[in-house]
């Protein structure tokens, strides 16, 4: 095995492990966290993203060479076609590509027909992209663009401050949970 | 039987049980473990995602029975049909979920409540795969998934991650919504 394929199955496991404990291998965490009937996925997501982007603006600060950070373009057609049929399945499916593997290996039923769904999906978009390339790809590409660098803001001290930003809305989500679940008691 | 039916239950009973007093929650927890994990993969070699994982593995394997289709296939010269970080990234995640679940404290994820109409047993494998179907059709069309664009894109600030999250949690907030709402009686 090469580095590289070591280095993705080490992440992979801890990942893995990560979603599995924090309850991703039901489909009911992620249709329910849509709903806002439960918040669990939210703040999971954002106290993560909260720690990567700290992380990521602190190595790119202090050690740019140990930074590898991957900016994806903003073709908006695809990206926010894309995005809008992905918020269809994630709610009918009640699994995103990464859940639904957690919830294959966690032994969930559900799990695995997502993930053979996303296999065939996968495929069709292999046979799709030659027909949807000039249409909802090329046209409209800005390019890899970040919300400091377009707005002229300094790296780290922007991403500190939405990171506390984020902070702010899990504590807030996690005292509307507390407070709705004492009031049902 | 190793795979498991989704249990179906009325009460919200997600992994979110009060934890004791002074213990840290479990979101907190995992949230943050995800977030050192993502630290990980960028300071080791890219970011978290997912999904390009899949049009590789399935290129890979049809070009194993059709030889020449990854190379005939636009798409596949663009990302490769290769078995990487990214396809052992996925691997990785499926083993590690099994770890959870086979070491101590792993099986007492709950079952949480499903709409109505997914209560039949083969309507909601249905919908699993026609999800499954959509996340990945979606989430190529856009460059990345959860994980690609939003753990990741949002994590470095990316204007396309902003983008997809927006779009995606208003098709996603809107279907759970109407789903859930049928499955009480229209409450």
């Amino acid at each position: 095995m090469e580095n590289t394929q070591l280095l993705g199955l080490i992440t992979g496991v801890l990942f893995g492990f990560a979603l599995h404990r924090a309850g991703f291998s039901r489909c009911g965490l992620v249709m329910r966290g849509l709903a806002f009937r439960d918040f669990t996925m939210l703040k999971v997501m954002l106290t993560a993203i909260a720690v990567g982007m700290v992380g990521a603006a602190t190595l790119a600060t202090f050690a740019p060479e140990a930074a590898h950070l991957k900016v994806k373009s903003l073709y908006v057609w695809g990206v926010l076609v894309g995005g809008l049929i992905f918020g269809v399945g994630m709610a009918i499916a009640g699994y995103c590509p990464g859940t639904a593997l957690v919830g294959l290996g966690g032994g969930v039923r559900d799990g695995l027909l997502a993930v053979l769904g996303a296999l065939l999906g996968a495929f069709a978009f292999i046979l799709a992209y030659p027909a949807l390339e000039p249409i909802l790809i090329q046209p409209l590409d800005l390019g890899k663009l970040t919300l400091h660098e377009t707005l002229k803001l300094p790296y780290l001290p922007t991403a500190l401050a939405m990171a506390v930003m984020l902070g702010g809305i899990v504590f807030w989500l996690n005292r509307l949970e507390t407070k709705a679940r004492a009031e049902r008691r | 039987m190793i795979m498991e039916r989704t249990e179906v239950s009325t009460q919200a009973a997600c992994a979110t049980e009060t934890p004791s007093r002074g213990a840290l929650p479990p979101w907190l927890i995992w949230g943050g473990m995800i977030g050192l994990v993502q630290v990980f993969a960028i300071a080791t070699v890219q970011p978290l995602g997912v999904s390009t994982a899949y049009p590789q593995l399935v290129g890979y394997l049809v070009d194993q029975v059709v030889p020449g289709f990854a190379e005939s296939q636009p798409y596949l010269q663009k990302i490769g049909a290769k078995i990487g970080w990214e396809v052992m990234l996925v691997f990785g995640m499926a083993l590690g979920a099994l770890l959870s679940r086979l070491l101590p404290g792993g099986a007492r994820t709950a079952a949480c409540e499903l709409p109505a109409l997914f209560r039949a047993s083969w309507a909601r494998g249905l919908a699993a795969f026609v999800g499954g179907f959509l996340i990945l059709f979606g989430a190529r069309l856009a460059g990345g998934c959860t994980s690609g664009h939003m753990l990741s894109g949002i994590a470095q600030l990316a204007l396309s991650g902003f983008l997809f999250g927006a779009a995606a949690f208003a098709t996603g907030v809107l279907t759970a919504s109407l789903l859930l709402k049928r499955a009480n009686g229209g409450r």
